[in-house]
């Protein structure tokens, strides 16, 4: 196998551009928080918490802007990022999550969390982190960078530093983390071991020839791999830690680790199985296919009968992930594009289910599924943001779950996994229940008071442009699907260039 | 020269110790030891294989730093954590950190 020598390597630094705003913009606010900020000792001119977190959103915006200059090229850097439409998208994905985290986290962190800066500038380390999973086209890049968003999750996750739950979740969150990358790590070593390489492209070269010989250690790697990235996503049975962690973490960085750390994981997974494993899928589709029932199985029954808002949508978004998983175990470029799809809308959705329960949990300090009784009353675009989302995480017509849905199981009834399918759709109407319960008591329940709550105008706005996404993807998902399908068409073409390539003489 | 399988049976030893004492042990600190065990294991396979296999090659021994720095990251960032709980409830027993269940 002839990889380019080190004299051919690429380094352009500017195609790295918006990890170095990124990256600068968090050192900027650390030293912002630090000399003006609301605890410097300056008796003039300080920067209040809130406008830290609006600073930091349109930081996170700036970079995911930088990253469009880069639509329709294939550039590599160094032969260890892969700068393409694939990483583009994934860059305006993350950026804009990040910015709708920051921009929901302003008040709560004003009102409950001390250090601004650094809670601010960890975002986007975050961020950093996730692009450079779904831009890795080598398994160091990748593990660095999923290192990355991970400490800077664990840090976030345990950062209500007095309040117990949160120290809690965050070790739990942490020791299992550390523990699920060595089993991660193992796993490349040992694929390292067999194939010789640790470019995605190059294993996958590796693979398509004979390995029977190699076969035990393959698939123990393979395997550890699939643990270690299970661990991630949240599959059964590597989810412990996740009702945990989104239980103990400040309300903003559960909606953070559920959307950036759950579609990282995918970004990752997904480049990682189609570019080096996609010879050896007859070995591990089934793997992942029980993988795929055992999570959904488990999240959606377990959320039936949760009592805590967060825990249950933890345990929800342990069920999407089972629906996600789909889209590996019938790997193809169809069930690729559905998968990232699915993802987008059900991160979309996801975010302004959070960013209504942090408004509610910033008006009342409560996040019962029973405090929510009489919401409709009290706050009515509120419960109807709220009863939207839920609905779209629910999978009905109108709303993105249903459409991003549809076309995710049919791309796995046309991989032969049409059983599979069934058993997605018959958890979605399982899921529907428990969904169900919170507007019963949002729209039936009595409330304890009827005065209504005060209206937060920007938080308002950013749901509402959440709620248009949701129903924009339910209604018209053909924009978004064609700018999908273009992104992850260049992870296949990757695999067809590089099988050119070595056809060479 | 040393045959290769000794050095992969000492890792997977090594591994497997660590992985035991993840699923045995209660200390919080002792967890994130048996941690760097098999942390540790998984540096001795990448040196392994980048010496036996492609002894022209970096990847192996450039992965193995990378682990190892990232390991040491690993620790500070675990026992601030730690530190934390037990600030807050005199223990570092993850069997007393069980606000949180089911």
């Amino acid at each position: 196998m002839l990889w380019p020598a080190m004299t051919q390597l690429n380094f352009q630094w500017e195609l790295l551009a918006p990890e170095f705003i990124l990256v600068g913009w968090a050192g900027a606010l650390v030293l912002l928080d630090l000399f003006w900020g609301s605890s410097a000792g300056l008796r003039t001119g300080r920067i209040g918490k809130e406008p830290l977190g609006y600073l930091a959103a349109a930081g996170a915006v700036a970079a995911a802007l930088v990253s469009l200059f880069w639509i329709g090229d294939h550039k590599n850097f160094a032969d260890l990022i892969d700068v393409n439409n694939y990483t583009t998208l994934f860059r305006v994905f993350f950026g804009l999550t990040a910015a709708f985290a920051c921009i929901a986290s302003a008040r709560y962190v004003k009102d409950r969390l001390l250090h601004p800066g650094e809670y601010y500038a960890l975002i986007l380390l975050s961020v950093v982190g996730a692009n450079g999973m779904a831009a890795a086209s080598e398994l160091l890049t990748a593990y660095i960078s999923l290192e990355l968003l991970s400490f800077s999750l664990y840090v976030l996750a345990s950062y209500d530093k007095f309040d117990l739950r949160s120290n809690e979740g965050g070790l739990k969150y942490m020791l299992l983390g550390a523990f699920s990358s060595a089993i991660f790590l193992y796993g490349i070593s040992l694929v390292y071991g067999v194939t010789g390489s640790t470019h995605f492209n190059a294993i996958g070269e590796v693979l398509k020839g004979d390995t029977s010989d190699i076969d035990m250690a393959l698939l123990l790697g393979l395997a550890l791999m699939i643990g270690g990235l299970g661990f991630k996503v949240a599959a059964v049975p590597f989810h412990m830690w996740t009702p945990d962690a989104y239980e103990g973490a400040p309300l903003p960085i559960t909606a953070l680790i559920s959307a950036l750390s759950k579609s990282a994981g995918f970004a990752l997974f997904l480049k990682l199985f189609t570019q080096a494993f996609l010879p050896l899928i007859d070995d591990w589709r089934y793997f992942i296919a029980a993988l795929s029932v055992a999570t959904m199985a488990l999240g959606n029954l377990v959320a039936i009968q949760q009592q805590n808002l967060k825990r249950l949508l933890a345990y929800s978004s342990i069920g999407q992930v089972g629906y996600l998983l789909m889209g590996i175990a019938a790997l193809s470029p169809e069930s690729a594009s559905a998968l990232v799809l699915h993802m987008i809308g059900y991160v979309v959705t996801n975010l302004a289910v959070f960013v209504c329960i942090i408004i509610y949990y910033n008006w009342t300090g409560k996040e019962e599924i029973k405090d929510y009784a009489g919401t409709a009353e009290r706050a009515p675009f509120l419960a109807l943001c709220l009863s939207i989302a839920l609905f779209s995480l629910a999978g009905m017509p109108l709303f993105a779950g249903f459409a991003t849905k549809f076309i995710l199981f049919q791309s796995a009834a046309q991989e032969d996994l049409l059983w599979l399918a069934g058993v997605a759709v018959f958890f979605s109407f399982v899921s529907l229940y428990y969904y169900l319960l919170i507007v019963k008591e949002m729209y039936l329940g009595e409330p304890a008071e009827r005065t209504r709550f005060p209206t937060p105008w920007l938080e308002y706005g950013a749901l509402s442009l959440l709620v248009a996404g949701v129903m924009f993807v339910g209604l018209y998902p053909q924009p978004v699907y064609d700018a999908v399908e273009d992104s992850t068409a260049t992870i296949f073409a990757a695999v067809e260039d590089s099988a050119a390539v070595s056809e060479r003489p | 020269m040393i045959p290769i399988n000794d050095f992969l049976v000492l890792s997977a030893i090594l591994f497997s110790l660590g992985m035991y004492g993840v699923l045995a042990r209660r200390s919080a600190v002792l967890i994130l030891m048996s941690v760097e065990l098999m942390l540790q294991a998984v540096s001795i396979n990448f040196i392994t294989f980048a010496v036996y296999l492609s002894p022209e090659q970096f990847t192996g021994v450039i992965f193995a730093l990378f682990v190892i720095t990232v390991a040491a990251a690993e620790v500070g960032l675990a026992l601030a954590i730690i530190l934390r709980l037990y600030r807050n409830k005199q223990t570092a027993n993850v069997d007393e950190a069980d606000i949180m269940k089911w």
